[in-house]
């Protein structure tokens, strides 16, 4: 665990995170930095605490909202006839590691299940690749691979970018951004991503990011990089 | 284990409680008090649902948290129908995962949220029909239970420790000394464990966390 994160969801935003609010997409980043940060576990602990008891609380405006009185007794007998589940079927801990050139990481496990089915890497323009991995039907998700020395486009955003760095490092006009940074970019912020030691990052975007590079379809279309995972349970 | 031997509707009668409990100075011993069921813990009731298929406790859980949840649902869905089944979805799961439940998983109120915000989510997305690689239950993961391990596993140490936990072997009580056998000397899973010496899941884990706290005290002080 790295306790060296520099940036961070907002307090605001871990809250949505916790109440189940956001999107699967933006849920999934959150949660991934949130495996890998101790000071957003930390918080995320303590909000979904404060979510709780806001929730049970008789004065919440959400405890105004009544369901229609009714006769439940049907659905509780219904409920008591199910088998109770007896032992922990602890989930399949999903372990993946991506292997770029030479070396390879391990992903969070949130990633690591999204992404069990296999990655389909394109490369999208000058030593930049990508992985797209569907995750809702308002955002784009999926992992960046900047080889080291390149450079993207400068692009803005219709929507909003947010990015969460694995591995590596990439700089633009407002800063560095090192493994396990939360970052997020609007439209409001024009830039060009340059990454000197390569990077791996899991965005995801608002509207689709394009390049106007043509030159992207002259390249080698598809390129796999090696996907192992391994899937191990837990004792 | 206790029986809630109330009717459903009988918050104003007293039933018989009989809890349970297991501490470091007196191994076990049986508590039995006459309680209102307003004046139940959600633990308990919680509890007594996953020990002993409790249905009046199920019942008062029900009555306690059913409105909550429904609260949870329009908050999230906007759709009446939707929270209605919510109050389906979400139940059943606590009346499946109950006997999961024990006290090292924080408040009962905690975990029936969790269940309730992942059965919610997990129904949007399948309204929504989004892609299944991932469910509500990969994003919000339950916490491994990191704490019931007496020391970090580093194999150099290793044969330090075992010696200097067998010498204080003897200061633990005798089902605490069954437990730490089970688990660390035989290196069963929780769930042989507490299946081999006939106590529910629950039980094991907080005898263990006992043990493995009273451990952890005198060898401090050892050293």
């Amino acid at each position: 665990m790295n306790t060296e994160v520099n940036l961070h969801p907002s307090s605001e935003l871990l809250n949505q995170f916790i109440q189940g609010e956001l999107a699967t997409g933006r849920s999934v980043v959150i949660s991934a930095h949130v495996e890998l940060c101790k000071t957003c576990s930390e918080k995320t602990k303590e909000l979904q605490a404060l979510a709780v008891s806001s929730w049970v609380d008789p004065d919440s405006s959400e405890s105004s909202i009544r369901k229609t009185a009714g006769d439940y007794s049907a659905m509780i007998q219904n409920i008591v006839k199910e088998e109770q589940i007896k032992t922990e079927q602890l989930p399949e801990l999903v372990t993946a590691s991506l292997g770029l050139l030479d070396s390879s990481i391990s992903l969070p496990r949130v990633l690591a299940k999204a992404a069990a089915k296999g990655l389909v890497w394109k490369k999208v323009a000058g030593g930049i690749s990508e992985a797209q991995l569907p995750l809702d039907n308002e955002t784009q998700c999926g992992f960046i691979y900047m080889a080291p020395g390149c450079q993207v486009p400068v692009h803005t955003h219709e929507g909003s970018e947010t990015t969460l760095v694995l591995d590596g490092s990439f700089e633009d006009e407002l800063g560095k951004y090192r493994a396990f940074d939360f970052i997020i970019r609007d439209q409001n912020h024009q830039h060009q991503p340059i990454s000197k030691e390569g990077c791996l990052c899991f965005a995801v975007l608002d509207s689709p990011l394009t390049f106007t590079s043509g030159l992207a379809r002259l390249m080698n279309p598809i390129n796999r990089y090696r996907f192992r995972k391994a899937i191990s349970k837990y004792a | 284990m206790y029986n809630l031997s109330a009717k459903q509707e009988g918050f104003s009668t007293t039933v018989g409680l009989t809890v349970r409990l297991t501490s470091v100075n007196s191994p076990t011993q049986d508590v039995h008090t006459e309680y209102n069921p307003a004046a139940i813990s959600d633990e308990q009731l919680l509890i007594a649902v996953g020990n002993s298929q409790d249905i009046n406790a199920f019942n008062q859980l029900f009555q306690r948290f059913s409105n909550n949840i429904f609260a949870l649902g329009m908050k999230l869905t906007r759709n009446e129908q939707l929270s209605h089944d919510l109050i389906q979805e979400a139940m059943l799961n606590v009346w499946q995962k109950a006997p999961l439940y024990d006290l090292d998983r924080g408040t009962a109120k905690g975990w029936i949220y969790t269940l309730s915000r992942n059965r919610c989510f997990d129904m949007l997305r399948k309204q929504k029909r989004q892609p299944n690689c991932i469910s509500a239950d990969d994003i919000w993961p339950q916490e491994a239970n990191t704490e019931l391990m007496p020391f970090h596993e580093d194999s150099s140490g290793q044969e330090v420790e075992i010696a200097l936990i067998e010498r204080f072997f003897d200061q633990l009580s005798e089902p605490q000394r069954a437990v730490v056998e089970q688990i660390f000397m035989q290196d069963r899973t929780h769930e042989e464990a507490a299946s081999i010496l006939q106590i529910p899941l629950g039980t094991l884990k907080s005898r263990l966390r006992l043990a493995v706290a009273k451990l952890r005290k005198l060898i401090e002080v050892e050293q």
